[in-house]
């Protein structure tokens, strides 16, 4: 059993989840913007080929010069960012995707193909051109936007729900049309509309040549848009029922992080709602630049509080039952145990002169193989709040039963020198890091975090509450 | 290798290595456009304030500042396949360099972020009522955003073909840059190769004007000499390249994997040089000479990519990854892409009909 070992970067005290996390959200709004942007579009060619309204045409070209601005350049560099990123943070992840799902990948790019031809065609013809090949093209950018969200959606909610495949048995197919496949889909198409619908508003309000009750009537038009937001409570509660029983008790109220994170994505969604109701459907209210774009910071924010969510529940896995967050994989895990997790690894530990003892510099080397990729020593989600009240001997029975001290957690991927350094390089970050440091190698300590290990197993929570047992 | 590209590998290396190939070569096409374009922009403003003028319609600089937005869009785009497929064929070696460069290499983004919007302020109209200095600073700050691009992408090739002990080295020494001393001629070879693609681009963009339209603003033969000396600069790149490459890469160009490729690329290159020489001597572009200089570009660009690869197969034991590969040739779903292939190349010209049919319509009717 080879591991591949990879240089591991130090984010400081950033956590790494919240680099991909930040770019994720921002990336997904603005992907979300040019999906439903597309939608938007056609609906307004339309009004303005069937002369409906006189301003519909000069929305569209308004619209689309921000389409372009924003969604052209920051969206297809965040979507190559969100790849280079991945890379920095879990290259195993991301390799054991594009290796199963490259051809579905190579799928969507003919997609992103087609939408930046389509989208830049009208961009530079549209004045030019008739109703109906405006029409058209509108068409193929948006099946394209659409279309693009199709296969991405296959892989990323294959991540948390793979279906019928398995590593074993990797069946495409099985694994792409997963059980969240379609709430997924049909829960980012109704964001997509109601985040085009609310950029609209803004675009609106910048209109020059346009009166008041002009604008009000293009906003009521964009309502429209917002009605299938009726939606998002019966998508997002089925969405909620296909998720894996543990992931699902986390949101509700299992993991409270992951409980507020799904309150703010509610939360912002109903405000919304509550905001397009009275102020769109009922007209009692205008909604002019500053309020829609207050409008557009809330959807940000349940898109924010949704792409927490959707990643988090993934834990203890990065793909379920195949990876587990600190990119080993479950069969991995007791071979570690044997041989120890850093033993191989050919990177040395930067900064080694710091540290006093060679039991530190293997505790901090087991500490960047395995605990880096979620937490820091002492920054965002950092181990020296998190276990800075334990004393010794807590320390090394959670972290050696650690799929048992917090199911979303992996279980711990090395033997037991590795365990007792580590404890003692959390034990000497507590310390303030002091020059000197003893080198604990008691045979007594080390039997019994071997037994605790043995009593935890290798197998996860999760994989244990399945009955699945310890993998092998 | 003794035996000629692709006949060499197992079917399923050979598969995806040609796949690569083929959408690396589409993603170079826009990339030298962008990269030679906007370096030509940037050089023109030093030399010739008008070139940043008003848009001259019918002009070199012209053509750039109007579509070099979308050839950068394009660029993206098309190099999100060859990327997608790098990953399948070298995964370790691709994604240790990436790591080890870090922050030098992530800056990449944000630094094209603002090459992208920098090439639109000079699309603008406005631009042109700013002053010299401030417009000279836009273009020449585009040009090194793409340039810088291109240095980090050599340097991170480069990196790529290192061993296990120059990777500890390096990650031990959090050293975030890397120095090869091939690295500059061969980012110049590829930079000055880019030179004849964008001339030959905006040679049929304008040929198409001069159908269209009217008469160009520029003499064909400014283009064809502009041409032909990226030619000879880069052949000389290439030359210096070659002479610093270490014993076993340059074996490798006299192994048949190679030199046959590396004959065709002179075969073509000697076309694209015809073709230049031909129109050079003709007072308008003509389509004949543009057709051939087209045909020896691509045999150029497909052959060099064979011969790039080569050099990259010296330092890399493709053989450990056979097995991987035909692994994952297995994975379903290339008929799905195959379909969706050809529908997108349908599509587009299905779009670029539509704008045409409409301009034309547009033309008719106009006074």
């Amino acid at each position: 059993m080879e591991l591949p070992y990879y240089p591991i970067n130090d984010f400081g005290p950033v956590m790494k989840g919240l680099v991909i996390g930040g770019l994720g959200i921002f990336h997904v709004f603005l992907a979300q913007f040019a999906i439903g942007g597309g939608m938007l579009m056609c609906y307004f060619q339309w009004l303005a080929a069937e002369r409906r309204h006189a301003l519909a045409r000069q929305f569209v070209s308004s619209y689309f010069q921000y389409l372009v601005l924003f969604s052209f350049v920051l969206g297809a560099l965040t979507g190559v960012a969100m790849w280079f990123t991945t890379i920095q943070l879990s290259p195993r992840t991301i390799g054991l995707m594009v290796d199963q799902f490259h051809w579905i990948w190579a799928t969507e790019w003919t997609f992103f193909v087609v939408e930046v031809v389509s989208g830049y065609a009208f961009y530079r013809y549209s004045a030019q051109l008739d109703d109906r090949s405006r029409m058209r093209l509108l068409q193929f950018y948006t099946v394209a936007a659409w279309g693009s969200l199709f296969w991405i959606n296959g892989i990323l909610s294959w991540q948390l729900t793979p279906g019928t495949w398995s590593i074993e048995q990797p069946q495409l197919w099985g694994g792409f049309f997963n059980a969240s496949f379609w709430p997924s889909l049909l829960f980012r198409t109704v964001s997509s509309m109601a985040t085009a619908a609310l950029v609209a508003c803004v675009v609106i309000n910048t209109m020059p040549n346009a009166s008041r009750d002009q604008r009000k009537e293009l906003i009521n038009k964009t309502a429209n848009f917002m009605i299938p937001m009726v939606l998002m409570p019966l998508l997002g509660a089925w969405y909620l029922a296909v998720f894996p029983d543990d992931s699902r008790s986390w949101v509700l109220g299992g993991s409270p992080a992951m409980s507020l994170f799904m309150g703010i994505t509610i939360g912002a969604s109903l405000l919304i709602g509550c905001y397009a109701l009275i102020g769109l459907f009922f007209q009692k209210l205008y909604i002019n630049g500053a309020t829609a774009t207050l409008l557009c910071a809330l959807a940000f924010g349940a898109t924010a509080g949704a792409e927490f969510v959707r990643e988090g529940v993934r834990k203890p896995y990065t793909i379920r039952n195949t990876l587990l967050s600190n990119s080993i994989t479950p069969q991995e895990v007791a071979h570690l145990r044997q041989i120890g997790s850093v033993t191989n690894d050919p990177y040395p530990l930067r900064g080694a002169e710091q540290l006093p003892t060679e039991q530190l510099r293997l505790g901090a080397r087991v500490y960047r193989f395995q605990c880096s990729i979620c937490h820091t020593p002492s920054g965002v989600n950092g181990l020296t709040h998190l276990t800075g009240s334990w004393n010794g001997e807590q320390k090394r029975l959670m972290i050696a039963q650690l799929q048992m001290t917090k199911p979303f957690m992996p279980p711990f991927a090395g033997n037991a020198e590795e365990l007792e350094a580590l404890v003692q390089y959390l034990e000497w970050l507590s310390a303030d890091r002091p020059p000197q440091w003893p080198t604990r190698h008691d045979p007594q300590i080390l039997q019994q975090i071997n037994e605790w290990l043995i009593e935890a197993g290798t197998a996860t929570a999760v994989d244990k509450a399945a009955g699945r047992g310890p993998a092998e | 290798m003794d035996r000629i590209f692709p006949t060499g590998f197992p079917l399923p290396t050979a598969f995806y290595l040609t796949v690569y190939m083929i959408t690396l070569v589409i993603h170079v096409l826009f990339m030298n456009y962008v990269l030679a374009g906007s370096a030509f922009v940037a050089v023109s403003s030093l030399f010739r304030p008008k070139a940043i003028g008003p848009q001259l319609p019918g002009t070199i600089n012209g053509v750039l500042r109007d579509w070099l937005p979308f050839a950068l869009g394009m660029t993206i785009t098309a190099g999100v396949a060859p990327l997608l497929f790098v990953q399948i064929l070298y995964k370790k070696s691709y994604y240790t360099a990436n790591l080890l460069l870090f922050h030098r290499w992530m800056s990449i983004l944000p630094v094209l972020i603002l090459g992208f919007y920098l090439l639109y302020l000079i699309k603008r109209i406005r631009f042109n009522q700013w002053s010299l200095g401030r417009r000279r600073l836009v273009v020449i700050g585009a040009f090194l955003c793409f340039g810088f691009t291109a240095y980090s992408w050599t340097e991170n090739h480069l990196l790529s073909l290192e061993s296990t002990t120059t990777w500890t080295d390096l990650y031990a020494r959090e050293q975030m840059h890397y120095f090869h001393p091939v690295l500059i001629p061969r980012l110049l070879l590829w930079a000055l190769g880019s030179v004849p693609t964008m001339l030959l681009g905006v040679a049929w963009q304008l040929w198409f004007y001069q159908r269209r339209i009217g008469p160009i603003q520029v003499r064909p033969l400014q283009i064809s000499w502009l041409a032909l000396v990226g030619i000879i600069l880069s052949l000389i790149c290439g030359g210096i390249y070659y002479g610093l490459v270490d014993d076993a890469t340059r074996q490798q160009f006299t192994q048949p994997l190679t030199s046959t490729y590396l004959l065709l690329a002179l075969v073509g290159l000697g076309l694209q040089f015809g073709g230049w020489a031909l129109q050079a001597a003709s007072t308008k572009l003509q389509q004949r000479w543009l057709i051939l200089a087209s045909i020896g570009l691509l045999i150029t660009l497909l052959c060099m990519t064979v011969v790039r690869e080569s050099a990259r197969l010296v330092r890399i034991d493709i053989t450990s990854l056979y097995e991987q590969h035909a692994q994952l040739y297995k994975t379903g779903g290339f008929f799905l892409f195959l379909a969706f292939f050809l529908l997108m190349v349908l599509v587009v010209a299905w779009i670029i009909f539509l704008i045409r049919r409409n301009l034309r319509v547009l033309a008719h009717h106009q006074p």
